[in-house]
Formats: structure tokens, sequence, C-alpha cells
């Protein structure tokens, strides 16, 4: 790899690059799926490529292919400084980096069992086990489990010197049971929505699931909302779970302190931001007990790693520090605009895409609180668990969500299972209406495997820590 | 980058074939080039290329079915391949396995193909960024957006005889527009890059945010809307992966319900992969002539989409919507074509007395699926329409509503249609709709 990246290099600044930086990436990736106790399907899933960055002209190319010859290499350096000097024609201002470090290292992903070395038989056991158990629960219609497994080694090297090597690991797995009748369909999935948990682990990540053990509970709450009433409606108290905190998180606090989404980058597709530079270190983001940082170095965290691929090492940067807004993540060249150094926040779906800021594990700090104390402190109000729908604007003030599952909170107990439970509200006024979130035991690095951006599209890993908290005042409905 | 030719692509899929040695396996071979520049602030700020080829095998054998892909020029790809297949369809559990389709009568076209797309250079596209940049600037505005070009080889053939191959083309322009205090929207798609026109698009991108500045806050409630057809195309997309699919019928997830009219007598929405402005393409991803499929017939439900496998539980023939088998997320539509009206824009604005016109919606969601509930944002042009024409610029509004119930009251249909993609990239034509009611929540 490092013989590929060098050479690929070596033609850009030969071709007039000012700056290069190239990635060789070869990934693999197992998926198993089980469905229905009569649907099975094991897939791999092999990739290998390179891409190269360059600057010539003070504007930005980039090209990328899958042949790694020394020919298609040189091809592919000529191509990425051509596309900057076509970039150059329309640029009014050359692109400037914010100084970094050259460095030199490694870092592989801390495991305690490969899932690579676990075999096709151990795991299609697991999920089989998961999906009988859930279609053992009378009522339900469809019920699924699988597992997912990823390892990327990347090589990140710079015409500054920097030359990394690193190896990532991910596991996740992730199982839903849906109820249906002849007006309602209900699903409940567990560790959360949209397929599977992921962290940046072993298969000692996906044995912790216990997927089978709580296959039973999650198909028999599908049956029981088919029937359960809706959620209430009105302004009340809004407990979420760690896994819809950690969304929350994402959609209104990971996104808009991107960096490039306040310079407009993002500006015709993901949108901008309403956290500008001016409201640092005055803004009122949250109340005291919101505290949130973006830390690439999360054991487990879905967004953890050594360095990021412009060659910055992962570092903790404070985003919201007891209720005020402190930060951006941010890249060397939108950190260069304001004079400060790059957060370490460059990511890249793969060889083939450009790095963008992308969130790492942007992570809302644990509180003192619990779970339990917030019920018992909760006179009238809703618990809502896992995601079942969710949408921002463009800005990321305006947020609605809904989630799989409610229960109906009176007089500091848990009553009823209620449905269709859906809570709005504007990012600021929301944030600052939280009174607790729930402490270090209650809390947990969750996984997104479906987090969107860029043109063209990226979709990318990020991880979030969260636990229970809870939010005064907040607007309920349940959709019709 | 070199582009494939078709034979390449279908010897290297004959050659897995013949080296698998087994009557039920299917090679899938893609080759992809794609280039994007990409402005914000007049200015090109990311501009990129991309080449890729992937192999998929899949084989089956004993009630077992293994999958593997490779993307790359790896070493002893065939063998690697086989390989992984082999061990992924050995430790499979035995299950429902679908048999491979067999060649079917249908031909390798219409394809959306373009030389020119084919063709486009890093300097061809600057040069139409710099016209959308100049544009923005005589007004007074930046520009922000993106044009793309992509070229697709796809082969697909297996060991029951199905042998295909097309190549296609896909060109997109997008612009946003933001001026001190507003933005405005345009986009156009074609598989002809020379059917994009810059000016053209920059100009209503332009004229939009020239119209959309100090925007002043609105009453949610319940308004009749004039939607562009940007907007409706976000609507028909998530109406058609909330309920077309056979698998949603069989699955009780769908809110179709065959012979019964749920929306309006002007609504007729097919899946369209001959249509000659939906991104033509002739077959699905298990290589089945892709057919004409008319799902909602004047506001009655009527057909769903099939892939082999939910053919065969209702044993019917399948209408060629597959994806990548197997899979668990059923048949999709990729050329979805919603039938015009009469009406142009400004008979459509003027019809209607107090409401608003919708330029774009946002980040739409489900809600709640067999109803049809979604939510999301209006964005970049919300207007209040007043005494039937254009008034002053709202701010943007979230609406939640369930697309059946907007679809049962239309009041007027564009006669024009344009070409959209939605998020996941798929082709919809579609006219502007008038609907008497839409609900605004905040």
């Amino acid at each position: 790899m490092k013989e590929i990246a060098e050479l690929a290099i070596d033609v850009a600044v030969s071709s007039g690059a000012t700056y290069a930086d190239c990635r060789v990436v070869q990934r693999g990736i197992q998926a198993l799926t089980v469905k229905d106790g009569r649907f099975a399907a094991v897939s791999s899933f092999e990739d290998e490529g390179m891409g190269i960055r360059a600057i010539v002209d003070g504007a930005w190319g980039f090209a990328s292919v899958d042949r790694l010859d020394s020919d298609s290499l040189g091809d592919a350096a000529r191509l990425a400084c051509r596309i900057a000097r076509a970039s150059a024609r329309l640029r009014r201002q050359p692109v400037r980096l914010a100084p970094a470090p050259v460095v030199t290292g490694g870092y592989v992903t801390p495991m305690e069992r490969d899932p690579f070395e676990v075999t096709l038989g151990e795991k299609m056991d697991l999920l089989i086990r998961a999906d009988e158990a859930m279609g053992a629960v009378a009522g339900v219609t469809t019920h699924e489990a699988s597992l997912e497994f990823v390892r990327e080694h990347r090589f990140f090297a710079s015409s500054e010197g920097s030359l990394v090597d690193q190896v990532i690991v991910e596991s996740g797995g992730g199982m839903d049971a849906t109820a249906t009748s002849d007006d309602d369909v209900q699903t409940r999935s567990f560790p959360n929505s949209f397929g599977r948990h992921q962290l940046c682990a072993g298969y000692e990540a996906v044995a912790a699931m216990d997927l089978a053990g709580n296959a039973s509970r999650i198909a028999a709450e599908a049956v029981a909302l088919l029937s359960a009433p809706p959620c209430p409606t009105g302004r009340m108290t809004v407990i979420l779970d760690g896994t819809q905190a950690a969304l929350q998180v994402h959609e209104s606090c990971g996104h808009p302190t991107e960096l490039d989404r306040v310079r407009g980058d993002e500006a015709a597709y993901a949108g901008t931001s309403f956290l500008t530079p001016d409201l640092l270190g005055r803004f009122h983001y949250g109340s005291e007990q919101v505290t949130i940082t973006a830390d690439a170095t999360t054991p487990g965290g879905l967004g953890t790693y050594g360095w990021d691929d412009e060659g910055v090492a992962a570092q903790r940067t404070v985003l919201v520090d007891r209720g005020v807004f402190r930060g951006y993540m941010s890249s060397r060249e939108t950190a260069a605009d304001y004079g400060w150094t790059s957060s370490g926040a460059m990511r890249a779906e793969s060889w083939n895409r450009i790095p963008l800021i992308r969130m790492t594990n942007v992570n809302l700090e644990p509180g003192e609180s619990s779970l339990e104390e917030m019920i018992a402190g909760t006179e009238h109000g809703v618990y809502l668990e896992t995601n079942r729908s969710w949408s921002i604007d463009d800005r990321r003030l305006n947020f609605q969500f809904g989630t799989q599952n409610g229960w109906e909170i009176r007089d500091g107990k848990r009553l009823r299972l209620v449905k269709n439970a859906l809570y709005a509200g504007r990012t600021p006024e929301f944030w600052r209406s939280c009174d607790a979130v729930a402490g270090p035991a209650e809390w947990r690095p969750w996984g997104v495997v479906n987090c969107g951006k860029g043109q063209p599209g990226q979709v990318i890993h990020v991880g979030h820590g969260a636990a229970p908290c809870r939010f005064r005042r907040v607007s309920v409905t349940a959709s019709s | 980058m070199s582009p494939a030719s078709p034979d390449d692509l279908l010897a290297l899929a004959d050659a897995i074939l013949e080296r698998v040695g087994r009557d039920v396996a299917e090679v899938t071979v893609v080759q992809h080039e794609e280039a994007l520049t990409r402005f914000a602030r007049n200015q090109i700020h990311q501009n990129v290329a991309a080449s890729s080829r992937r192999v998929r095998l899949r084989l089956m054998g004993d009630e077992r079915v293994g999958v593997a892909e490779i993307r790359g020029e790896v070493d002893d790809l065939q063998g690697r391949l086989i390989a992984a297949a082999e061990a992924a369809r050995e430790l499979a559990p035995a299950g429902d396995v679908t048999p491979l389709p067999r060649p079917d009568a249908g031909s390798d076209g219409p394809v959306a193909h373009s030389p020119a797309t084919a063709l486009c250079t890093p300097e061809w596209r600057a040069g139409q960024v710099g016209t959308v940049a100049a544009v923005s600037a005589v007004a007074g505005f930046e520009a922000f957006g993106a044009l793309q070009t992509s070229l697709t080889h796809t082969a697909i053939a297996n060991s029951q005889g199905v042998r295909r191959h097309a190549a296609s083309t896909s060109a997109s322009l997008i612009c946003v527009a933001r001026g001190e205090n507003g933005w405005g929207y345009a986009d156009r798609h074609h598989h002809d890059i020379g059917r994009l026109d810059a000016e053209q698009v920059a100009q209503e991108a332009v004229e939009t945010c020239g119209r959309n500045q100090q925007a002043t806050a609105l009453d949610p409630g319940v308004y009749p809307v004039v939607l562009s057809p940007y907007a409706v195309a976000d609507l028909v997309g998530h109406l058609a992966d909330l309920g077309f699919s056979a698998l949603a019928h069989q699955e009780h997830r769908s809110f179709m319900r065959p012979g019964e009219r749920l929306m309006s007598q002007l609504v007729s929405i097919a899946d369209d992969a001959s249509h000659p402005d939906a991104m033509p393409f002739p077959f699905d991803d298990e290589g089945v002539s892709t057919r004409g499929v008319s799902c909602i017939e004047e506001g009655v439900c009527r057909s769903f989409l099939h892939d082999s496998a939910t053919a065969l539980r209702e044993d019917v023939p399948s209408t060629g919507h597959a994806l990548p088998m197997p899979n668990t997320f059923g048949p999709w539509a990729r050329h979805l074509v919603v039938t015009a009206g009469e009406s142009s824009l400004d008979d459509l604005i003027a019809a209607c007395d107090h409401g608003l016109y919708v330029t774009r919606l946002w980040y739409v969601r489900d809600v709640h699926p067999l109803r049809t509930v979604i939510t999301g944002m209006t964005r970049d042009g919300t207007f209040l329409i007043e005494n039937g024409r254009l008034g002053r610029p709202v701010r943007d509004l979230r609406f939640t509503q369930s697309i059946v119930d907007a679809l049962s009251d239309v009041r007027g249909a564009g006669r024009e249609r344009s070409i959209e993609l939605d998020e996941s990239e798929r082709a919809l034509l579609v006219p502007a709709l008038g609907l008497g009611s839409f609900t605004f929540t905040s």
C-alpha cells in the first residue's frame, strides 16, 4: 500500500500539485440475514482501490481508481491534477490548509474476538435462535435478524510526508418483529432501528447484545402495539431512551456543528447550520445538564479511529459545554478560515470518495440521574423508545421524531404502552428544557450506520454515546 | 478512464459461470464511471471522478444460497469470488431459494444513453458551472450546486441462459441561489447532458430566489397547495415505496387495495422503464425484462411490482423489478411516470384562492407507512397564493400529511412534466399538482 500511495503522490507532485494525499483502502464486509424462518442469505463483499486528492493552481481535484497497477495509478493522479486545473478556473481564493503535524503510525481497532475468525455456523446459529424466538410469538407477521462485520484496511500518505496505516473492525447486529392488522402495522426493533446496532469492536459486541434473549419481548411488544392506545397529546414531559437520545444528538447537534455546513459547502444538498461562528462561547444551546463532545477516541465508538482521512490525529472536541455552544468538527481547510487547527473529523465513505467533515462519536456526556429517578420525578409524560421516523430542516432547527414504543407516565409511575408517538420542537428550546441525563451506568455508545451527506452521496458510520434523558414541556402528538 | 465493452463484461461473466461449473449461478458485472463538479458561493469547491468495476456472484444449490461481490481488480478475482460465494452457500441454512429466471423475449432497449454524457470532460463541466455562477452573480446572488455525469455498463448472465447488457448514462444539474434573505432552487436531469441548459437552470433558481426574500411566518394549518414537480417527485416516490411492491402487499404492509378508488381520478401512476423521458432501462437486477405496470389508474389501485420471489408466491410472471437477489426488501419502482394533466402552472395557481405554492420538499420521512403519513419541510421557496396569484414568501413550514389523502383531492395537474431524481436517484416523470388540502404542522 505504501508503494502505491507514494507512486500516486509522486505523479501528482510532478504534474503540478502543491499538495496531494492518497488513500489506499481494502475493505471486507460479511452480512448474514435470516427472515421468517425460511429465508437465509450469507453475503461477502470485498473492495479495493485508491483515491488521490490534489491541489493545483490553488484548487482541489480528486480521482479514484480500482486498478492498482502503476499505469492506472499514474493516470488517476494526472486526472486529479487536470480536474484541479479545471476547478481553478472558477476559484477566487486559493485553498489554504491549517497546519498539521507530519505523522507516521498505525492503529488497529481493539477487540477481544476477531469477527472474521468466528465461524459462519456460529453466527447463523445466533440469528436462527433469535428469528425462531420472534416467530414463536402469536400475532407476529414477519421477523428478521441480521449481522454485519466490516474490516477496513486504510493507508494514508500525503505529500507533506505523513504515513498512516489503520485497520478498523466493526461488528453489528439487530432484529425487527412486525405485527399487522387490517388497519395497522407496528414494528419493534432491537437493539436499535434501521437494521442494526454497530460498534468498532470484535464479535464480543454482538454476543453482548443477546439478540435471542430479547427476541420474544420485542415480538410481544410489536403485537401489543396493535391494540395499544395512541400516545397522549399535548405539552408534557418526555424521557428519551439512549437510542432515541443518540439520534436526537445526531440530527440536532452533530450535523449543525459540522463546519463545512457553516461555510455553505453543503448548502445545495444537506443544508447549512443555525450555529454560526459568532455564537461561539455565548449561545445557550441547552441547559446546564447538556455537555456534548465529538470524541474519535471513545472506546468501541463507531466513529473511533487513530487518524482521520487527512492524517490528523483522533481527538476530543467540546461542542457544547454545560449548555454553552463551544466548538465545531472541522477539516484542515475549514479550520484555516478561522485560524484554527483541524478537529480531525475528515472521513470518506471509501477510496472512491473525497473526505468530508463527518461526525466521529458525538456524545451526550453522562449526567447524574437515572431512568428510574427520571420516571419517579415525572407527574405527566411519556417514556419513548427506539426511533421510528425522523426529520429536521436544512438549518437543523425544526425537528419532528417518532418512536416505536411509548410508555405513558403518571404520578411518577410507568403505566400503559402507547403507540404512534411523535414529538416536535426547535433545537435550542428543546435542549434548554433538558433537566436530567442518566449517569455512566446507563450511558453507552450507539452506532448509526446510515448517515448520509455530500454529492456524490456518502453513507458513513458514526457513533453517539448517550443515556436516557428528560425534557420538560415538549409538544407530543400521535400520528393518526 | 477506459470505457468497458459489452463483450468484455459478458465474457467475464461467462468465464465465471464456466468456472463455477454448476447450473445455478448468476453473475453481474457493473462498470461505473462518474464525475461530479460541485460549487458553492459561485466557486468550484469539490471536483471528483471515480472509476470502478464490481462483480457479483449468486450461487445456489441444496436449497441454499451464497453471494459474493468484489469491487476492484484484485488478484485472482474469479477464484476469490467463487470461493467466497461457495463458502457462504455451504454454511447457509436451507430455506426458500427462488429459482434463477430463464431468458425472456425482452430486448436490450430502449436505454438512456448519450455519447455526449459519456465523454463529458472536467473542463466542460467547469464551463457550465461558470455559466451558472455568472447568471447568479449578475443577480447579486451566490450559487451552490453540482453538475454530475455518469456512464454505467451493466451485464448479467446466469446458468439458465440469461445474457443481458446495457450501457446507460445520466446527467444532473442542481442549483440553489442564495440572496441576503432567502434561497431559490432549480434542477434538471436527463441522460443527455446536451439537454441540460445551465443558463435556464440558473435563471429559474435566481428568479425563485429573487421572489423568496424576507419571508415572513405563516400560521400552521390546512391549506390548498400547488406543488412544483420537484415536490411532487418526493410525494410520489414515497407513495411507491409504501405500497407498490408485491412484497409489501404479501406482508400486509401496503396501503394498496386493488380495485378500490383511493385517490382522485386525475391520479394515474405507472412504473414504465421504456418511457423515453424516464431514464429508460430494459431489465432488472436478475436480467428479467422490465414491464410497464399501472399501479394507480385514475385513482384506482391496480397492480403490484414483482421480482422472481414475489411472483413465485403468487404464481405470476415477474414484472422485472428485482433488486439484487436475494434480498428482504422486495421489488422496487425505478421509473415512475405520473400522467400529465391539462393545466399550465399559472392555471393551477389561478385556480387557488388562498393557499401555498411549494417549490421543494426536504427531509421527507415516513411516519405511518400503512396510512402513507409522511413528514418533512418545505425549502427554497414557499409562497402564499392569494386570489389566484403568487404572493409573499413565507418561512419554511413542516408538514405531516397522508399522501393518499392529499392525492384524493387533486384540483389540477400540469400538462408539462419534468424528470426528477429522488434521494435514491430513481427517475420520476412528474407534473405540478394542485391539491385541495395539505396539513402544515409547525
